[in-house]
């Protein structure tokens, strides 16, 4: 595997794609690529033809006024271009690029239920985000729409359950089936074995991106981190990167270290969280326990440098907005080093132990092919050896100049996609160590205006369960236009149902954890 | 399975030590939580300091903060109820007149009790002439 090619994929597209497309380089990515007379369709193929790993970011949708625009956000193995098509608002029909781009089916559904764009020849159809309830040809996040104007129907009953001869549906959710958020999956089983998964979230749809359109980007910073409790720094700092870029901002070197500190503080935590929580979903309650009373002591190092233990709100357009204390430093370090013995422990216990393998073990199967084709993310992709990760790939922050590991293991079941996160656990230490050590001393913040002149920017970062992706765009004022998040569990549900099917029932919810799903940050 | 039984791994050895180890919980409300210094608590605000420019309540994400006349004056009424604690009032402040406590044990049965008003400013206490 090498981590990179070297096609230069702006001129494949220029030489295959003849005509009607202007390429933009260095706007909302490496290259933006306006098209039009749908040529867009010609463009994505030639790009998923020169590189197997391009693969869908985000769909953003956009409400231009007499048109709706669309922008396509792919990334490749070392680009991250957009493309632009547009449709008109009166009949606003496109082709799909589901046959191009698998993974792409639930970007679309996004869009066709918040935009109400139809996509010719996606097959799935009917809410995704939104409730059963909401009123027909009312699509929220088009600017006509008032958010507190919208009256929906009356409730109408879901169907419990639906048998026939052989197949039986077994409606999972959305009380909590597997974690404590709700998200529901329609199951249909033979006997023990999963023949078809049909998802259905929104159940926690807060409209976020709509309600950060009258907001000022001073209060969106803390109304985005508010997407996820559990990476909030992450989702925090992505706003942020991608209003500096719109502002062009230099954010002072130490700034750029303590975030880092920060954002591998809220990895560690999370992914002990996981781990932890895979253990619980077997059944093996003593390891769950053990990993979450060891991750205490890292939610209180988020409490020591940032004054909470849960959101640090540390992040601030321009810097931070705390500086850590010199003081501090020795206690950082001296609770990550306790830490750091306890991995031999668990290691040897995820190895060894018999319940976990034969529990996690080939179970929930992703092969490389599949993984790349549903253009997943993050420890899901690396499990299934695709080495991408943001912090390699287009580093941000301080990542540039700290050495670390990318993990990658090739079995692709839940196995290894836990330890591709417990040995992540162990180089966020490092990295964290090291920004200690290297920290540059100067200011932490420098001051940013509350206008943000017209512009728009595409960000992405490495959350901890993968790839996060946010588009912001500015009209000139003190509040933004609109702002696209993409959250990586989005853009891993595709691999779930792909896995589920074939095995046995029971195996759902762990292989369903193995994807570290956070519903909060998928419904936004 | 023809593999060797592997399951007295050291997992049970350490459940079975730790239960001569202190508790890694807190007894908590009898024992009470040691925070770090910098935490994010209930906010104290200062009259005296303030110049009634609004600036925390424009930029309070939560809108919890109301400006609430006293004494002819426009000043910040924290709902403490729907405050998110990110303190970027205190931060908005001008004149450092919003100052962070480490008190966090809000819990309580009427929630009009979280309504912080601003107190007018004491009357100056005269001295005899």
């Amino acid at each position: 595997m090498s981590k990179r090619n070297n096609v230069d994929i702006i001129s494949v597209i220029e030489s295959k794609v003849k005509s009607d497309i202007i390429v933009q380089p260095g706007q909302l990515g490496t290259a933006e690529i306006v098209t039009s007379n749908g040529s867009y369709r010609d463009v994505i193929k030639a790009m998923a033809e020169a590189d197997e790993k391009t693969a869908i970011s985000a769909i953003s949708g956009l409400d231009l006024g007499q048109n709706l625009g669309l922008l396509y956000h792919f990334r490749t193995s070392n680009a991250f271009i957009t493309v632009r098509a547009e449709v008109p608002k009166e009949n606003p029909k496109i082709a799909t690029i589901v046959d191009l781009i698998p993974g792409a089916t639930f970007h679309e559904l996004e869009v066709a239920d918040l935009f109400g764009v139809v996509f010719e020849g996606n097959n799935l159809s009917g809410h995704f985000v939104l409730p059963e309830n909401w009123p027909e040809n009312v699509y929220p996040l088009r600017k006509d729409v008032k958010a507190n104007e919208v009256k929906l129907n009356p409730t109408k009953n879901e169907a419990k359950s639906v048998e026939d001869n052989k197949v039986v549906k077994i409606i999972i959710g959305p009380q909590h089936p597997a974690l404590l958020e709700p998200e529901k999956f329609a199951i249909s089983v033979e006997g023990e074995i999963v023949t078809k998964v049909e998802p259905r979230i929104g159940y926690v749809h807060r409209g976020i991106e709509k309600a950060s359109e009258t907001r000022s980007y001073v209060q969106d910073v803390y109304l985005i981190e508010r997407i996820c409790g559990i990476c909030n720094a992450i989702h925090g700092a992505n706003f942020v990167e991608a209003v500096e870029k719109i502002l062009k901002t230099d954010v002072p070197p130490r700034a750029k270290y303590l975030r880092t500190i920060t954002l591998e503080l809220n990895r560690l935590h999370s992914h002990l969280l996981t781990l932890g929580h895979a253990c619980l979903e077997i059944g093996y309650d003593t390891m769950f326990q053990y990993f979450w009373r060891d991750r205490e002591p890292i939610m209180d190092l988020i409490e020591l440098t940032s004054g909470n233990r849960v959101y640090s709100s540390i992040m601030t357009i321009g810097g931070v907005r705390r500086d850590l204390k010199e003081t501090d430093i020795p206690k950082i370090k001296s609770t990550l080093a306790d830490l750091r013995t306890k991995i031999p422990f668990y290691k040897h216990t995820y190895e060894t132990n018999a319940s976990i393998k034969l529990r996690m073990k080939n179970v929930g199967v992703l092969s490389r092919e599949d993984a790349l084709k549903l253009s997943v993310v993050g420890p899901v992709a690396r499990g299934s050896g695709v080495d991408i990760d943001v912090r390699k790939d287009e580093p941000y922050e301080a990542y540039g100049e700290i050495p670390f590991k990318e993990i990658i293991y090739t079995e692709g079941d839940t196995w290894a996609r836990m330890n591709v996160r417990m040995d992540e656990v162990e180089e966020s230490i490092k990295i964290i160590e090291y920004a200690l050590d290297h920290l540059p001393s100067g200011p932490y913040r420098v001051k940013a205006p509350r206008i943000v002149p017209a512009g728009e920017a595409v960000n992405r970062v490495e959350a901890p369960r993968g790839e996060l992706f946010v588009y912001v765009k500015s009209n000139g004022t003190a509040n933004p236009e609109r702002v696209k998040v993409r959250t990586p569990t989005y853009a891993n549900i595709p691999a779930f149902l792909k896995t589920a099917i074939g095995e046995n029932l029971a195996d759902v919810p762990p292989n369903f954890v193995s994807l570290d799903p956070c519903f909060s940050c998928t419904d936004r | 399975m023809d593999k060797k039984r592997t399951l007295p791994t050291n997992i049970s050895r350490r459940a079975f030590s730790s239960i001569f180890k202190k508790p890694a919980t807190q007894k908590y409300p009898f024992v009470k939580a040691s925070l770090a210094d910098g935490f994010r608590g209930k906010q104290v605000f200062d009259i005296e300091k303030c110049i009634s420019c609004g600036l925390c309540s424009r930029d309070c994400p939560a809108n919890a903060i109301e400006m609430f006349e006293v004494e002819g004056k426009k000043r910040p009424l924290f709902h403490l109820d729907r405050c998110v604690f990110c303190y970027q009032c205190a931060d908005s402040c001008p004149k450092n007149a919003i100052q962070p406590t480490s008190i966090f044990e809000l819990a309580c049965v009427d929630k009009s009790t979280l309504i912080m008003k601003p107190v007018p400013i004491a009357p100056a206490v005269k001295t005899p002439a």
